[in-house]
């Protein structure tokens, strides 16, 4: 689904992500852990192309993002990715001024042209599976930080993106809501979406990674099935990061 | 000098301190252009000449010719010499001294224009004059449209600019200002007949004595003769009036002249002022829209556009924050007809208060659009949405909600500051407010009245911005309410 060769991004003299591969295959969950300042977050802000690429190749469902492509053939390139990837903000970013519904059929209606009534179906069903029904008509302000990810979950969803990217989801959950998110996230891949989830909890990620990449000062120190990564990590840097981890989760 | 000083304080204390209004006020009296810290003039040579009768020494205060009456009350000077008729709403106000000069009005059209010989041809016609003058009343009188002026150089330069169809003037200022005005000609002799008088405050009847046979003498000696005749204003009315005194056998009889006895209506002046509420709102909601629309392109360009455009708004914002309003308008009223472009007052008014206010509402707009946190374009990005879209559908209304309490402010003082229209002759309430007032002395009551006037305007304003606020800010509040109802 997607694969990322040998990723750089520079900002000025500092290199924040030193070549970074691997890749996700359709319907998996890749988890992206490490401490703050390992490059997690920009990786996944080159992912939505929020950040433009300095090295190597982003490769996302038949859109290949290059570092060296010219300025509008990368923004045409952004673009189109865009389309493919949907992405859920650690602070989820909801429209404060639309109300719920107005905030998940907002881009089916005024990007992809979807008729109102026909984005407003849409947007039901997928209240319905992140359980937010009942706040269809509300605004953003009068929701709970875990409401809040739900519809920000329904609305990156109504996109029909390829690839889902979530940062940090668990930072604004107490940990009954972590368990539920952990289910609910596991019912889309079973829908067939495929997700890069960043996460500095790897109890959260255990429950619903496929993959783990364990990564710091922007190199990727181990990428593997999670069984393996957190059983028998190869690298002495993840072993200690797991042995910390497991201290404070 | 300083002899006389201290021989006789007494003496050198007796001043006779005059009010009148040198701006645009030849040939009566007016800043010498040979010699500006001087003024000049045949009521200044009347006045000196006068004050010497009387063993006093003149003192000349600079006022405006609207406020004259009202500074004469609260003691600014003594004595009004500005060309005064004696008119019955302000003879209820102040008293006045026997005549000194006979005047006539003149009719003045452009040189091009044979639709106007005379005052009647004038019905649907707008004339300007003076404001308060014998004219002004004549205008109203016979119901002719009227514009009215501070001075008149305003007025004539606007008959010039084809902005009003002829002008009414006294003949001593038609003569300096309008005759030797190669695009001007008369319409018609000169008609009625009016006095001149000195005003005085009531119950100062000794200084009126003083005065009175101070005008007499500088009659009969022929002093007054000379100074008008060295101001090109001697004629047979003079004659006619001075042959009684000179030959010591009356007094002048002021009974043969037209005095416009206009009186004060309140039906009349509630009728104006709700015209000129009309005039005022027209201004003000006019210019509200050129600010509106304006200061978004401004406040992006300044925001997010090339440099250049950064700059150009820049220069716009600073310029028109950092200049008077007032300059700006008569900049625009007078200095864009040089350029060929002559607009009406009402609408140089709305043009000009438009593009200041548009240089406030950018900086409001600027404020607010920066207040939006990055992470709603980022997530509006992210969900496929280009640059002008996101704009347009996410920053753009929640920028307005901040902006929106700013922009009533702004415009609550907007509805006050159509009031500089004055300064280009705008019929617009403080205007109205001021000359009805002063026409009338009723300071307090059309105060009261003009007041109103401005809250009843400005008070359903705010409210409409209250309740458009509420409404938005319930969306944040709905879910207490919810819970409420629960």
């Amino acid at each position: 689904m997607i694969r990322v060769t040998e990723l750089r991004k520079r900002f000025g003299n500092s290199e924040i992500l030193k070549g970074i591969s691997f890749d996700v295959p359709p319907q998996t969950v890749l988890g992206v852990i490490g401490a703050s300042g390992s490059g997690k977050s920009t990786l996944l802000r080159c992912l939505n192309g929020l950040e433009t690429i300095s090295g190597g190749t982003v490769d996302c469902d038949g859109v290949r993002l290059e570092a060296n492509l010219s300025h509008s053939e990368y923004r045409k390139r952004v673009k189109d990715l865009r389309r493919k990837v949907g992405t859920v903000f650690q602070h989820f970013y909801l429209f404060p001024h639309l109300s719920v519904v107005g905030n998940i059929i907002e881009a089916p209606v005024h990007v992809l042209r979807t008729p109102k009534k026909t984005a407003e179906t849409e947007a039901s069903e997928l209240l319905e599976a992140v359980g937010m029904t009942h706040a269809a008509r509300r605004y953003p302000a009068s929701l709970s930080g875990g409401e809040q990810q739900r519809v920000a979950i329904a609305r990156a969803l109504a996109m029909h993106p390829a690839l889902l990217l979530l940062d940090e989801p668990t930072s604004a959950l107490d940990p009954r809501r972590i368990n539920s998110l952990r289910t609910l996230l596991r019912t889309f891949v079973d829908r067939g979406h495929t997700m890069i989830i960043i996460s500095h909890s790897m109890g959260f990620l255990g429950g619903v990674a496929d993959n783990i990449l364990y990564m710091e000062g922007g190199v990727a120190v181990e990428f593997g099935p999670t069984e393996k990564v957190m059983n028998s990590p190869q690298d002495p840097r993840t072993k200690d990061f797991m042995l910390s981890a497991d201290s404070t989760d | 000098m300083w002899l006389a000083f201290f021989c006789d304080p007494v003496a050198a204390q007796r001043v006779l301190r005059w009010g009148a209004d040198p701006s645009g006020g030849a040939p009566y009296v007016y800043t010498d252009p040979a010699n500006p810290d001087r003024y000049i003039g045949y009521e200044k040579e009347m006045v000196d000449a006068l004050a010497h009768a009387m063993g006093r020494e003149a003192e000349f205060v600079p006022s405006d010719w609207e406020t004259l009456v009202s500074a004469l009350q609260r003691k600014s000077f003594d004595v009004i010499v500005n060309g005064l008729e004696p008119t019955g709403d302000r003879a209820k106000q102040i008293q006045f001294s026997k005549p000194y000069y006979i005047f006539q009005l003149q009719l003045t059209v452009r040189r091009d224009d044979n639709r106007i010989n005379s005052i009647d041809d004038c019905k649907n016609r707008t004339v300007g004059t003076l404001a308060n003058t014998a004219a002004s009343r004549l205008l109203e009188q016979q119901g002719i449209p009227m514009r009215s002026y501070a001075d008149p150089v305003g007025a004539y330069r606007d008959l010039e600019l084809k902005r009003i169809d002829a002008v009414v003037m006294d003949v001593p200022a038609e003569a300096f200002y309008a005759r030797n005005n190669p695009k001007l000609k008369q319409a018609g002799p000169p008609f009625t007949r009016g006095l001149y008088v000195i005003g005085l405050r009531k119950g100062d009847d000794a200084l009126k004595a003083e005065v009175d046979a101070a005008i007499d003498k500088i009659i009969f000696d022929g002093t007054l003769e000379t100074i008008l005749k060295k101001w090109g204003l001697w004629n047979d009315a003079q004659v006619e009036f001075q042959a009684p005194i000179r030959s010591g056998t009356a007094s002048a009889k002021v009974e043969e002249y037209t005095t416009t006895n206009a009186t004060f209506n309140w039906r009349e002046a509630l009728w104006r002022l709700t015209r000129a509420a009309a005039v005022t709102v027209l201004i003000a909601l006019g210019s509200m829209v050129i600010a509106v629309v304006l200061g978004l392109p401004l406040a992006v360009g300044q925001w997010k556009g090339p440099a250049w455009l950064r700059a150009f708004c820049t220069v716009y914002v600073e310029f028109f924050r950092g200049t008077p309003v007032l300059v700006q308008l008569l900049f625009l009223y007078f200095g864009l007809p040089v350029i060929g472009i002559a607009m009406p007052g009402w609408l140089t008014a709305l043009v000009g208060l438009g593009l200041n206010y548009a240089a406030y509402e950018s900086q409001v707009y600027r404020a607010s659009l920066e207040a939006i946190p990055n992470g709603q374009w980022e997530a509006a990005y992210s969900l496929g949405m280009g640059p002008m879209l996101a704009f347009r559908r996410i920053i753009l209304p929640q920028a307005f909600r901040i902006a929106l309490p700013p922009m009533t402010n702004d415009f609550v003082s907007l509805f006050k500051d159509t009031s500089v229209a004055f300064a280009i002759s705008v019929w617009e309430l403080a205007t109205a407010y001021r000359e009805l007032a002063n026409a009338s002395g009723q300071f307090l009551l059309l105060g009261v009245a003009v007041s109103a006037f401005y809250l009843a305007m400005s008070l359903p304003m705010a409210h409409l911005a209250r309740l458009l606020e509420r409404r938005m800010s319930q969306r944040a509040t709905a879910r207490v309410e919810e819970e409420a109802v629960a």
